[in-house]
């Protein structure tokens, strides 16, 4: 499902060029929970940013469902990232002149999907927010906000989902309910799931795990 | 596509207000095209249906002089096989008249105008009571009048007005007549008379100034063969052929050449507009990019997320040219009547073109202005959700598509504005004076914003801070003093220049300038004219002989002016000149080359003795290619005289006392027994009863002279100076709103930023006062600089304009642009504040929570 081949990043610094992902090859099989973990400026959230294709690698490759993402375009890029890649982040980033219905619709739009209202309605009530669709981002709590986020990387029923530090700005709490609602919803459908955090309680709900330090897969 | 219009649609929802507050300084210049171009072709509409009014015949023949026999020969060649339909002669002159009851009664000088029976062929003279003019109205001895003349002299229907000595009787009066529009300044109001009358009086003896013209009415398609033809044969005299085709025609190139010109006002204003677009899509960039990058996230492309913000901008371009339309039809209805009276118009009705012409032209400009920034969209990076130091990556590569699309854009700016001014030539200039006067402002800007740094170290909470918040990120600092600075700079210059030509006007007036200048003072009228002058007198008057001559040859070359070509390349040669005799120079000249003679010429007893001896002002020799012991042949009246150039003069035309000759030939008895009359430049002794007397007297003694008031000359060109300063501020005034809108604008975009700010230092202890007292200082410090950035061009352009253009002594009207100074900075600090307000007031927390 998703394969990395001596995948490394470098970007330059005032001190030189400065190496935050070592050349890493990693294999993730369909339908897991993977975990991965690491110390803050580990290289967690470039390893995810690389998968998603949000960011080139400075050597390797990396294959998607069979399709080299290294040697594709940034439009071809988003295509992929629209049909086969939902993404979490640990700030929400919804859009906010939209309210959190219309954020679900949007990827379901791009990818001119003909039912998109109706399944919209159908991934809030899923998470819970059926009764809010008609509020803008500014008038829900950090808690729902994230679960409209996810609500909106299920939209398009990819077949990966990235989430990074998704309860990094969240209470414990609630932190472990989205975890739950994410795990859940993603086994429930077969999706690879791939979690980002630094919390090693969330790491164990996870099938696999993978640590990461200084740019190096540790375990 | 549905995905990109919904998107359209969302994000208008969002933000429409604050970014339709930006549009609206481009609808203001829109209005402004729409308003020029209208009143422009609601001018040409009437003034083309009224074309043959306005000449009163098919073809009109005009001569300075009566028609010879000779010239009414080749005048009936001329039609000769043509049917006319009618044929009737007119003489235009001018001259004083009074009261005839009252010899003692005020004076008024007057255009009078005899004609004959069928006068008017075309248009009418529309009468005060509504009644149909005739002929029999001027009949033995009676004028029709304009009603102006009537208030002026205190006269009405039925009393008598002396003219030449003659009295005649006021049998109606008029309140306008459409025939034959003069050209040039009309000195007074104008009195129909009977033309034999006017022939009966001493008005059109030899050598006095009056237009004869011959008015024919002739089939429409023989009108364009038949003015050619006579032009033909009355190539070699002094007279005009002209039909209301060719009329129309130069009306109608004239009024194109204005309504593009103006037009190009509207266009500058548009820009100005533009900039506040370019300033607002900037801000718009900056505070979408993170919902860019989410788009980018879902899997939008970069083509589908432009194409969504440039459909944003059109919708809000084309929302402003719509109100800019919709404000142009208020503004039109808004003309007082009186405004437009004098184009020969009542009403403005905006027209289809104008209208849509303006809408495009906001439309496409708003759309490059917008587009540049908006193509920052493309770069953004997705990653930027991840980590937020990508943004800066990825604006360090250089952007040559970014580029490409830039100069795109310049051309296509170029391409609008040639468009709206009809010439490539034009477009260019108003494009590159735009580009140079922006670059200067934004040179300017720099430097104030420079020059206030030091300020940052001050002790003062509200100085340090505001100065540092000039230089904050993605401020709005330059588009402030840049859009302000420039309104203030038009206002600035126009009320400077018009200060400077007042101030001129007055100097003139208290100055040597005479009170009156007599005109057409003949030889044996010199005594009596001195005589009844007398003690009114200031000093002796001066007395200037004054010949009408044309060049017919240089060097022996005659001047074969065979036709209309032949005319063009001899230029400024072909022209009839004034000349004088004097033996000494004015103190407004100066000899440059060669050497002005002293005393009488002695040798020349006759013409035909020897080469006379002339001065020509140095002005020729650049335009005519003439110089220094070149002979030139004149006629003088059909008398000719050769005179050789002997010195050349530099002659300061603004600052002529008496008269300004081009040529002046040495005094000699062959020169004075040439045709000539006197012009006679007359200083009063001080007090208005001095004038009146003066005048009367002369009146009744010499009809033939006219008399010229000078002061009253002075008064309307004054008032002249006064309404194109009030026409020109007009336009500064909306620049200003304009630029007021960009600032009102600017502030508000800047909201968020300054919420934050004002939530943290009330927070960390700020009062409120000390919070607006920082705005304050802040909106004053740009205030004062885009102040100063008009006052000073306001200072280096009125110093070139009065210096290179109108030749006057240049006053720095420092009362006027320090008022200037202090009312911008007022006007922007109050502005800063009241918008400003609430971010001020508002709660921290609720900011500070990210509820705001």
């Amino acid at each position: 499902m998703i394969d990395l081949v001596d995948v490394s990043r470098t970007v330059p610094s005032g001190a030189g060029p400065l190496t935050i992902l070592h050349p890493t090859s990693l294999s993730i099989a369909r339908g897991r929970v993977v975990a991965i973990t690491g110390a803050s400026g580990s290289g967690k959230s470039t390893l995810l940013g690389l998968i998603a294709g949000l960011d080139a690698p400075t050597s390797g490759r990396i294959v998607i469902d069979g399709t080299d993402i290294t040697a594709i375009s940034e439009d071809a890029l988003a295509r992929l990232r629209g049909e086969k890649i939902g993404i979490i982040f640990q700030f929400f980033h919804l859009l906010p002149s939209l309210t959190a219905f219309e954020n679900v619709l949007v990827p379901m739009e791009i990818a001119g999907v003909a039912d998109a209202a109706a399944r919209a309605n159908q991934l809030l009530a899923e998470v819970g927010l059926q009764a809010r669709g008609h509020h803008y981002p500014s008038q829900l709590s950090g808690g729902e906000q994230q679960r409209v986020a996810i609500a909106r990387a299920l939209s398009n029923d990819p077949a990966i989902v990235l989430a990074d530090e998704p309860t990094g700005n969240l209470d414990s709490t609630t932190g472990r309910q989205v975890i739950d609602l994410l795990v859940n919803v993603s086994r429930q459908r077969g999706r690879t799931l791939l979690l980002v955090t630094h919390d090693p309680a969330l790491a164990d709900v996870a099938d696999d795990q993978v640590q990461l330090r200084d740019g190096r897969i540790v375990s | 596509m549905t995905f990109v219009l919904r998107m359209v649609w969302r994000e208008t929802r969002a933000s429409w207000a604050r970014l339709l507050f930006f549009f609206l300084c481009a609808a203001l210049g829109v209005a402004a095209i729409v308003v020029l171009r209208s009143v422009v072709q609601n001018v040409r509409i009437t003034l083309t249906r009224e074309a043959r009014s306005l000449v009163g015949a098919d073809i009109v023949l005009q001569a300075p002089r009566p028609w010879s026999d000779d010239a009414r020969g080749r005048i009936a060649a001329g039609i000769a096989g043509v049917v006319v339909r009618a044929r009737t002669e007119v003489v235009e002159t001018q001259t004083m008249v009074r009261a005839a009851i009252d010899p003692n009664a005020p004076v008024k000088l007057i255009e009078l105008r005899g004609v004959e029976a069928g006068f008017p062929f075309y248009g009418a003279i529309e009468l005060s009571d509504g009644k149909q003019y005739t002929h029999h109205l001027v009949r033995n001895h009676g004028l029709v009048v304009h009603e102006d003349l009537l208030a002026d002299l205190g006269l009405q229907v039925g009393d008598a007005l002396a003219i030449a000595g003659e009295t005649f009787e006021i049998r109606a009066s008029f309140t306008r007549d459409r025939v034959q529009q003069a050209t040039g300044l009309q000195l007074g109001p104008r009195v129909y008379i009977d033309l034999a009358d006017l022939r009966a009086t001493t008005l059109l003896a030899r050598g006095s100034r009056a237009a004869h013209e011959i008015l024919l009415r002739v089939d429409e398609p023989d009108i364009d063969a038949t003015t050619t033809r006579l032009r033909h044969l009355l190539r070699n005299d002094v007279a005009s052929v002209r039909s209301w085709m060719t009329l129309e025609d130069r009306l109608g190139r004239n009024l194109t050449l204005a309504e593009n010109y103006l037009s190009l006002v509207g266009f500058a204003m548009v820009v100005l507009g533009g900039l506040g677009v370019w300033s607002v899509t900037r801000v718009l960039v900056q505070e979408k990019v993170r919902s860019v990058a989410i788009l980018k996230c879902l899997g939008a492309s970069a083509r589908a997320i432009l194409a969504i913000y440039v459909l944003q901008v059109l919708l809000m371009a084309a929302a402003a040219s719509g109100m800019g339309v919709g404000l142009a039809a208020i503004a039109a209805g808004a003309i007082p009547p009186d405004v437009i009276k004098p184009l020969g118009v009542s009403s403005v009705t905006i027209t289809a073109s104008a209208a849509a012409q303006g809408a495009s032209v906001g439309l496409l400009v708003s759309l490059l202005f917008a587009v540049v920034p908006l193509l920052d969209m493309r770069r953004v990076k997705p990653l930027r959700l991840l980590r937020a130091d990508v943004g800066a990556e990825a604006t360090r590569r250089r952007d040559w598509a970014g580029w490409l699309i830039g100069a795109a854009v310049g051309a296509l700016l170029v391409g609008v504005a040639a468009w709206q001014a009809n010439s490539l030539r034009a477009g260019l200039y108003v494009t590159a004076g735009l580009a140079a006067v922006g670059l200067l402002l934004a040179l300017a800007s720099r430097i104030v914003v420079r020059l206030v740094a030091p300020l940052a170290a001050s002790r003062q909470f509200a100085i340090r801070h505001a100065v540092l918040g000039l230089s904050r990120p993605g401020n709005q600092t330059r588009v402030i003093l840049m859009a302000v600075g420039l309104g203030a700079f038009f206002v600035l210059t126009v009320r400077a220049l018009q200060v400077n030509l007042l101030a001129d006007l007055d100097e003139q007036l208290g100055s040597n300038l005479p009170d009156l200048v007599l005109v057409d003072v003949q030889p044996d009228q010199l005594s009596g004219v001195q005589a009844a002058l007398g003690a009114h007198a200031r000093r002796p008057p001066s007395l200037n002989p004054h010949l009408r001559a044309r060049i017919v040859a240089v060097n022996g070359r005659r001047q074969a002016l065979a036709d209309l070509d032949a005319v063009r390349k001899v230029g400024p040669l072909a022209r009839e000149f004034a000349l004088t005799y004097r033996d000494a120079l004015e103190p407004n000249e100066r000899v440059v080359a060669g050497q002005f003679w002293s005393g009488r010429q002695t040798s020349v007893a006759s013409a035909e003795d020897a080469d006379a001896e002339v001065s020509m002002a140095e002005d020729l020799r650049d335009d005519a290619k003439l110089d220094l012991g070149d002979v030139i042949t004149f006629d003088i009246a059909g008398r000719r005289l050769r005179a050789r150039v002997t010195s050349l003069r530099n002659v300061a035309w603004g600052n002529e006392q008496n008269g300004g000759f081009v040529f002046v030939l040495r005094p000699s008895a062959a020169v004075e027994a040439l045709p000539q009359n006197f012009l006679a430049f007359v200083q009063l002794q001080d007090g208005s009863s001095s004038r009146n007397a003066v005048q009367r007297a002369l009146v009744s003694a010499y009809p033939n002279v006219t008399i010229i008031d000078v002061r009253d000359i002075i008064g309307r060109l004054r008032e002249v100076v006064d309404n194109v300063a009030l026409g020109v501020t007009i336009v500064g005034l909306v620049t200003l709103v304009s630029g007021t809108l960009i600032l009102i604008g600017a502030v508000a975009m800047t909201r968020f930023q300054r919420l934050y700010e004002s939530a943290i230092y009330r927070t960390l202890g700020a009062s409120t006062r000390r919070v607006v007292m920082l705005v304050a200082v802040e909106y004053g410090v740009l205030g004062f600089g885009a102040g100063a950035v008009g006052a000073v061009g306001a200072l280096a352009l009125s110093w070139t304009l009065a210096r290179f253009l109108f030749d006057l002594t240049w006053r720095p009207a420092t009362g006027l642009l320090l008022g200037g100074l202090a009312a911008t900075t007022l006007l922007v600090m109050v502005v800063g504040v009241v918008i400003s307000l609430d971010v001020v007031i508002r709660k921290p927390l609720s900011t500070l929570r990210g509820e705001a």
